[in-house]
């Protein structure tokens, strides 16, 4: 009753407050929904090819930085419990009116290349070097269709044989070309990047993994669904999120204390009434203590609910096909801590001070 | 000694680090169910010994006893105001977002009373006070006579042994004062509470039982 009713008395104000916080929330909820939706992505993608591992060289802050030579892809494609080891390869290239193409290297005859044809797959797979399926969106923005030519670079022209439509929003905007095309391009010889491992026996994961990463000790076989997990530089995107985020939830922080400071300074004759009438400092202090909380409740769900719209609103908003949004229970939950936690710490020094405020000098006020 | 409510023994109450002394040794004796009025003029004391008999304060020396209870010893004088102690201040100090109801409701919050029975208490008190029509009237929207009233029915909510009254009648007009007053000494007598009132209005001193007087801090009677 009270607690409701002294944050009502300045609405604006704890509207404002309330608003701070929301903002702050949200922020978390949006930034790192895309970042996770981009995480997801690596993995719905490693997911999609149904490879049980992924071999590239350890420590590597991205895959093209990735160099497995074709003897010790042969070896890998030899090894007990091997179905087969595809060779993959990829290059991010520059292309008028797309903030990144990514090109895709593939063997033609494995698994990898087969994945494409799904049921909305239109036209053949890549059999040759000059041939190249293409993903929808990038077809739509290019306006090609199958049959027709197209010039990547180097003045290489390259014939549409399929147009393809997969799970993984940013394979939508690029190209899938024979293997060697990118190997020639990138110089690499016959080396892969990536090799993507299927098995005989799915249970022989952890023995086939083991047994990778023993015999070649520069190499690590991930299992598909952690690729994203593999990557340093993506603990990087998720902490830098975090930070940008709790600036954001910080500056509402203090919006909370500045609110409450002021309530309490208002009210002092109030709380020392309060103090009269029998109310104890940890009554007292519950009260505001409660009232900062409340704040930071209904900021927090706020928050979480202005969040997930942001972060829909971005995704439109930004080019087709480059960003995805990823909600975890775990993301909301974080969120909520945060917005409860913050509510707390700032409303703990004006609780304080209110608690401590001496009964006779608190009467007294003007 | 049992039939007192209020004993104080030689009460000493200093001020920034003893450069002001407010209270220069007071003893006094206030029988349960009486009246006491304690006149003076502004910054003789009357205030500080009432923070001190109210457990609102503790003396730089000597001892206050609340109904048998030496405060000195009491380690807890939040519980001693909520159970003992009813306050009427001056400017009736209502939460002003509050109803009258719920304004009564605040100090059995403190002894963490039921909800339904802090109602029916309030309602009781209120209806008392004459009040039952505004009841859920925000405490801003009344009128001075009757915020007081509902203070009144707020000292009484916990059926205290002693209510301290400080210039009950400061804020309002002779007319609405005396009926206040009434209002004051009905409670008293209904509720057979011991009642201190602090004022230097001599127009309240005439309904007292006895009358003291308060100079510089010290206590003496009054002159005839």
């Amino acid at each position: 009753m009270l607690i409701l009713k002294n944050l009502l008395r300045r609405k604006v104000r704890t509207a404002l407050s309330v608003l701070g916080i929301a903002i702050g929330i949200a922020a978390i909820i949006a930034f790192n929904a895309v970042a996770s939706g981009f995480k997801e992505s690596l993995n719905q993608y490693a997911r999609e090819t149904g490879a049980h591992l992924m071999v590239l060289v350890r420590d590597v802050p991205s895959a093209e930085y990735s160099r497995i030579s074709r003897e010790e892809a042969d070896e890998i494609a030899r090894m007990d419990g091997v179905l087969e080891s595809s060779g993959s390869t990829f290059y991010m290239m520059m292309m008028k009116g797309f903030p990144a193409f990514i090109l895709f290297g593939r063997e033609p005859d494995g698994r990898p290349m087969q994945r494409y044809r799904n049921r909305e797959f239109r036209g053949e797979l890549v059999r040759a070097e000059d041939e190249l399926l293409l993903g929808s969106e990038a077809a739509q923005k290019l306006k090609k269709n199958v049959g027709d030519e197209i010039e990547l670079f180097d003045r290489k022209k390259f014939r549409v044989v399929g147009i393809y439509t997969v799970g993984t929003v940013w394979e939508n905007v690029g190209a899938v070309v024979h293997l060697r095309v990118v190997q020639q391009k990138l110089r690499m010889g016959d080396s892969i990047q990536l090799a993507f491992i299927y098995l005989k026996d799915p249970a022989t994961r952890e023995r086939t993994k083991a047994e990778i990463e023993r015999r070649f000790p520069h190499l690590v076989a991930v299992r598909s669904e952690e690729l994203a997990g593999n990557f340093e530089n993506l603990a990087y995107i998720d902490w830098f999120v975090w930070v940008v985020s709790l600036i954001a939830v910080a500056v509402g922080g203090l919006g909370v204390l500045n609110t409450m400071l002021m309530t309490v300074s208002e009210r002092t004759r109030e709380i020392g009434t309060l103090r009269a009438v029998g109310w104890s400092c940890r009554r007292v202090l519950g009260l505001v203590l409660s009232e900062g909380v409340l704040i930071s409740v209904v900021g927090g769900a706020l928050g979480l609910v202005a969040g997930w719209l942001g972060a829909e609103l971005l995704i439109r908003w930004a080019p087709k096909g480059y960003l995805g949004t990823f909600y975890s229970v775990t993301l909301f939950m974080k969120a909520m801590a945060v917005a409860l936690g913050l509510g707390f710490v700032g409303t703990l020094y004006p609780a304080f001070r209110a608690s401590r405020l001496s009964p006779i000098e608190a009467l007294k006020y003007e | 000694m049992n039939d007192l409510a209020i004993r104080t023994v030689d009460l000493v109450r200093e001020y920034e680090g003893g450069t002001v002394r407010a209270l220069k040794g007071v003893s006094l004796e206030v029988r349960r169910g009486e009246h006491l009025c304690v006149m003076g003029p502004s910054g003789s004391g009357k205030s500080s010994l009432m923070y001190l008999i109210g457990a609102l304060d503790r003396p730089t020396s000597g001892e206050v006893w609340l109904n048998g209870r030496n405060l000195e010893r009491e380690p807890d004088l939040d519980a001693v105001r909520a159970t003992e102690v009813g306050f009427v201040f001056q400017l009736h100090n209502l939460l002003p977002t509050l109803t009258s109801l719920e304004n009564v409701e605040i100090p059995m919050m403190a002894l963490g009373v039921p909800r339904a029975e802090r109602r029916r208490r309030a309602e009781e008190l209120l209806d008392r006070m004459g009040l039952s029509h505004r009841r859920d009237a925000i405490a801003t929207k009344l009128s001075g006579g009757e915020r007081q009233r509902v203070s009144i029915a707020r000292a009484l909510a916990n059926r205290p042994a002693v209510i301290l009254a400080d210039e009950p009648t400061g804020d309002v007009d002779s007319k609405t004062g005396g009926q206040i007053m009434e209002c004051i000494q009905a409670a008293r007598a209904a509720a057979g509470a011991t009642l201190v009132v602090v004022t230097h209005n001599p127009e309240l001193s005439k309904s007292a039982d006895r009358v003291m007087m308060m100079r510089d801090g010290l206590l003496g009677p009054a002159s005839p």
